[in-house]
């Protein structure tokens, strides 16, 4: 049969393993915007991959189905499944195959040395297993994946350990953490105390099943109270419940307990949390319930081997409206002469207890973190230092004064070697152990305890009163008598409307702390104007940015649409892109410059100096600033046949008449009824002053010119029609040399340089092509070429020859439409060369 | 507090230079309105958290050059926006009429999902008015869009106007959101459901008194 999507699952597809994870990454400075693609990265073992996926449900539904097979992987399989068909890639790069051995080296080495760890988590999974069975809620999952992965040695920062961190953005920890400490800050601003009472009970059952009712000490209050902590030590004794932590004992007691609750008020269970014997149920009166959160229990163990369940504590914490509150139920190390222990056992619980937090990006929180703690239990610290007698006759005097002074747990407090910044209250009843089982009778057995306070009640925290402190001698099933005690606690309500506004508060101080840092910086001008641009002239501006913003800042001139540079071709900006330190400044040139290749355009009106500059800043504004200004037309730049039109310098045609000119194809005449010049006046101009001047100038067309005096040529010709030119014979060469350099069209026209290359040896060919160029074009050739030869009549002073001229004018009057190569070059000087000869045309 | 999902969006103020839109987003971000601006050349942005829903949605207000010569560079700003205010200043015709220009410039380059409010501002300026305010309405009307006269100076409608955008670029995009808070629910209400079933488990069989004792 055919392979259907049935028998392919994400399991098989991608090898998810303990060493595999897909978290979501995203830069800290850009925020998800909404549309955006989610970034990935993808890891196994040491390999990592960044990936993009499109936004939407498709994504999140991959994403939350990878992290859903990733647990299930992470709590089923011991053994790693090996994906054998990743193997043939990993052969095909040999880097990446050492890569693997190398890890799988490494892996070992930590396994073994890690043992001790892996059978840690196996006993701690115990209690997992158990309440998942007993409960299988979610959580327990959850408790059981992440007691694995402590075992893994992993960057934290790599694991999904739970969906939240796959699904909520790290980004906005940040911001998120900000708001959270400025609400802790503030909390006196939306909060008010109000009193509730809580009712905590501690019983050790010494392993009974419940034989009578447990109202006499659950509904001692004349009020129902707001809550219950109700608190078990030796529930079960049996191997059974140490080994498996299996009970059916938990139901029975539960039951007593619901059964005895204060008949005038409904309670709603909470949560029930057990390690061994040891248990602590959590009700709420019915009405609070919705305004209980952040539930979390936790279980440590103590006992043997400093870990077993036989002794240690279970907690509960909860967030009761505004205040954080964990609830302690310890059962201590037992023997009179063991209180260093007990001490012990204290300091073990309050640093192993750690409750995990629903932001996974927050450390877990101990016991101490919280606004009220009630530790409850069987702590076992006993009365020292007194015989049986003396303990007997003080209790029969009811002297509690006096017994209570001899108290371990009193005098440890004192030496404050345990339960520091504790309360307690006096204590006003008989000692609560140890009694023979369904009596009032003090131990009678062969051991005969010295009485003592067992089973106590504590608290840590502010507004927090106690109504009672008492043992319930009625009940009669175990060798300890239960205790209560009930205590007022003012709790931090939240006003909403107060709330909202400290929030509101909170989140534009943010806002606006965030818009301070959006980098800024002021521009000296915003509108440069580039007045009179001329032909080669450079024109140069300052732009001065200053950082006025709260942070350093990056500045760069982007692109606008359509275009492929970030400013037109004449203008440069220097430097284009930079970094500006707060308060620091740049200045930057903004250079205009018009050379052959721009100016064709310019002159004829299709371009303007005219453009806009955006300035963008990373992660900030863009500005936009302007650039103007006008340029005067000139000769340099024009065409042949432009320039045959104008019989006028062209800086006193109209921008109107330059425009036509330069729409009008050859041939044809409509601007100027009279008839076009023969050749341009400006050309005619140069080379009858060479004429005049310059025919045994020695090193003519060898030596480069003046600048200075190019530009008062360039004047000249572009402005008027003078006798003479100004400038040495040099500068007028050189003119002349660039006038044809930046002819739009050469000389020869593109379209016959091909033509040319062909018959280039052939001097009559050659001549026939010539006689083929529009008018204009062959005036201008043949002009030069008669000036040439009249140049080497003179050779003897000027020192030109017809090789040095046709290496010259040859590049200049046959271009190449496109890049020409040295065989090209000499044809071209070969074609030329016919007409240097003496007595050609 | 359960942690909430965060989410980001772009909106635009577009129209004429001098309608008024560096001085609303100023109102919007800071409370404050500086009468003499100098007008925005370049685009500009400021930020700003709201809480819609539940969920604390943080935009980024884009403030734009509205001269003429600018507009074929700010074109390319309108692909990024989510969300475009149409800005124009009832104490001027003219600003109104060219409404029409800067709408099908926003069809033209914003992408299509882009939810879309009218905006006519400088509300207080009553004696000068040129617009009336069934003009408006009657415009955004026919364009589908919701309509608020405001005043940056008076603080009129101001919050209303942001926060009917962004609720409305919110719904736009409801679908792909409500899988994202639904998946982080899950943990948030954890402890609810854990609640549930506890109280079942913890007294089965006692049928007298049920779950509440
Ligand atoms: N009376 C009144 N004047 C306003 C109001 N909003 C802006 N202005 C004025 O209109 C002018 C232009 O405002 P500006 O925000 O720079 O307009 P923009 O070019 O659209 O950014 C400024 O002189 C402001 O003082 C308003 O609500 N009422
Ligand atoms: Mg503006």
């Amino acid at each position: 049969m055919a392979i259907t999507a049935d028998d392919v699952s994400l399991e098989d597809i991608i090898p998810i393993s303990l060493d595999f994870a897909v978290v979501e990454v995203s830069s800290s400075e850009e925020l998800a915007v909404v549309g955006a693609d989610t970034k990935m990265k993808v890891s196994y073992q040491e390999e990592e991959l960044e990936l993009r996926l499109p936004f939407g449900s498709h994504s999140r539904l991959f994403l939350s189905e990878v992290n859903r097979v990733w647990s299930d992987v992470c709590k089923t399989t011991t053994q790693a499944p090996k994906f054998e068909w990743i193997s043939k890639y990993h052969k095909a790069t040999r880097g990446l195959g050492t890569t693997v051995n190398k890890l799988n080296q490494h892996q070992k080495k930590e396994k073994s040395s890690d043992k001790k760890g892996t059978i840690e988590g196996e006993k701690g999974s115990n209690s997992g297993t158990h309440k998942s069975k007993a409960y299988s809620s979610p959580e327990s999952q959850s408790i059981f994946s992440r007691e694995d992965r402590n075992d893994l040695v992993r960057s934290s920062s790599h694991t999904p350990s739970n969906k939240a961190q796959i699904l909520a953005m790290p980004q906005f920890g940040l911001r998120d953490n900000l708001i959270r400490c400025e609400l802790l800050k503030n909390e006196d601003l939306y909060t008010y105390p109000e009193d509730f009472s809580f009712f905590l009970g501690t019983y050790n059952v010494n392993g009974q099943t419940p034989k009578e009712s447990l109202s006499p000490w659950l509904s001692c209050t004349l009020n129902p109270p707001d809550m219950y902590c109700i608190g078990f030590q030796e529930l079960d004794l049996s191997k059974e419940a140490f080994f498996f932590n299996d009970t059916p004992k938990e139901l029975e007691w539960t039951k007593a307990v619901s059964q005895a609750l204060h008949p005038d008020a409904k309670y709603a269970l909470v949560k029930l949390v057990r390690l061994v014997g040891i248990m602590l149920i959590f009700y709420v009166k019915k009405e609070h319930a919705e305004f209980i959160s952040d539930v979390e229990a936790e279980t440590v163990g103590t006992g043997i081997m400093g870990r077993m369940g036989n002794k240690g504590a279970v907690a509960v914490r909860f967030r009761f409206h505004n205040s954080d509150i964990c609830v302690v139920n310890s059962h201590l190390a037992a023997h009179i002469e063991e209180y260093e222990r007990r001490n012990q056992d204290y300091k073990e619980i309050c640093s192993r207890l750690q409750f995990r937090q629903l932001d996974p990006s927050q450390p877990p929180l101990t016991i101490m973190k919280h606004d009220v703690i009630l530790w409850i239990g069987d702590l076992n610290y006993r009365i020292s230092e007194l015989d049986v007698s003396n303990v007997k006759e003080l209790i029969g005097k009811k002297d509690f004064e006096t017994l209570h002074s001899y108290d371990q747990l009193k005098r440890q407090i004192d030496e404050e070697a345990v339960f520091v910044g504790f309360a307690e209250g006096d204590i006003d009843f008989q000692p609560t152990y140890k009694y023979d089982t369904g009596s009032d009778k003090w131990d009678t057995s062969e051991k005969c305890r010295v009485p003592a306070w067992c089973d106590r009640i504590l608290w840590r925290g502010k507004n927090i009163v106690q109504q009672h402190y008492q043992s319930h001698m009625a009940l009669k099933t175990s060798d300890h008598k239960p205790v209560s005690s009930l205590l007022v606690i003012g709790i931090k309500k939240v006003n909403a409307e107060a709330y909202k506004k400290t929030f509101e508060e909170i989140v534009r101080n943010i806002d606006k702390m965030e818009n301070e840092c959006i980098p800024s910086v002021t521009l000296s001008k915003r509108e440069f104007h580039f007045k009179d641009v001329k032909y080669m002239q450079h024109h140069a501006e300052t732009l001065s940015l200053v950082n006025d913003g709260q942070v350093p800042c990056q500045f760069e001139f982007i692109q606008k649409p359509n275009e492929p540079t970030y400013c037109k071709p004449w203008l440069t900006a220097n430097p284009s892109k930079g970094f500006i330190a707060k308060g620091g400044s740049v200045d930057i040139e903004l250079e205009v410059f018009v050379n052959r290749s721009t100016a064709p355009e310019l002159n004829s009106g299709k371009e303007q100096i005219e453009d806009i500059l955006v300035l963008h800043l990373e992660r900030g504004k863009d500005y936009f600033i302007s650039v103007i200004g006008n340029y005067l037309p000139s000769c340099y730049g024009s065409s042949i046949h432009s320039l045959c039109q104008l019989r006028e310098p062209i800086q006193d045609m109209s921008q109107e008449t330059l425009r036509e000119v330069a729409k009008m194809s050859g041939g044809e005449n409509a601007v100027n009824t009279e008839k076009p010049l023969d050749i341009p006046k400006e050309l005619w101009m140069m080379v009858d002053h060479l004429f005049r001047n310059a025919l045994k100038q020695e090193d003519i067309f060898q030596q480069p010119g003046l600048r200075s005096e190019f530009a008062e040529i360039r004047d000249c010709l572009d402005t008027g029609i003078p006798d003479s030119l100004p400038g040495s014979n040099h500068s007028v060469a050189e003119a002349l040399l660039l006038f044809l350099d930046a002819l739009p069209e050469p000389v020869v026209p593109y379209s016959f340089y091909q033509q040319c290359l062909e018959i280039c040896s052939n001097a009559s060919q050659c001549e026939k092509v010539i006689s083929m160029l529009p008018q204009c074009h062959k005036n201008v050739f043949n002009y030069l070429a008669a000036f040439l030869r009249e140049l080497l009549k003179n050779s003897a002073s000027n020192r030109l020859d017809v090789n040095i001229l046709a290496t010259i004018f040859a590049s200049l009057l046959l271009r190449s439409p496109t890049k020409q190569d040295l065989a090209e070059k000499r044809k071209t000087q070969e074609f030329f060369q016919h007409f240097l000869a003496q007595g050609s045309s | 507090m359960a942690k909430q999902y965060d989410v980001l969006f772009r909106l635009l103020l577009l129209g004429d230079s001098g309608v008024g839109k560096t001085c609303l987003l100023c109102r919007f971000t800071d409370n404050e309105f500086h009468p003499s601006h100098i007008s925005t050349i370049g685009v500009d942005f400021k930020m700003k958290t709201l809480v819609i829903d539940g969920i604390k949605v943080r935009i980024q207000i884009w403030d734009t050059a509205g001269q003429e010569r600018y507009q074929t560079i700010t074109k390319q700003y309108y692909r990024r926006a989510q969300g475009i205010f149409l800005v124009y200043d009832i104490t001027s015709e003219r600003s109104f009429q060219h409404i029409m220009k800067w709408a099908s410039d926003v069809d033209e380059y914003a992408p299509e999902k882009v939810r879309k409010i009218l905006v006519g501002n400088k509300s207080d300026d009553v004696d000068k008015r040129q617009v009336a305010t069934e003009q408006g309405i009657k415009l955004a009307k026919a364009y589908g869009m919701d309509f608020f006269e405001t005043s940056a100076f008076t603080n009129q409608n101001i919050a209303e106007t942001f926060t009917r955008l962004a609720e409305q670029v919110l719904a736009a995009n409801k679908k792909d959101l409500d899988l994202l808070r639904m998946s982080n629910n899950d943990e948030i209400n954890l402890a609810a459901l854990e609640e549930e079933e506890g109280l079942c488990d913890g007294a089965p069989g006692d049928q007298g008194k049920g779950c509440w004792c």
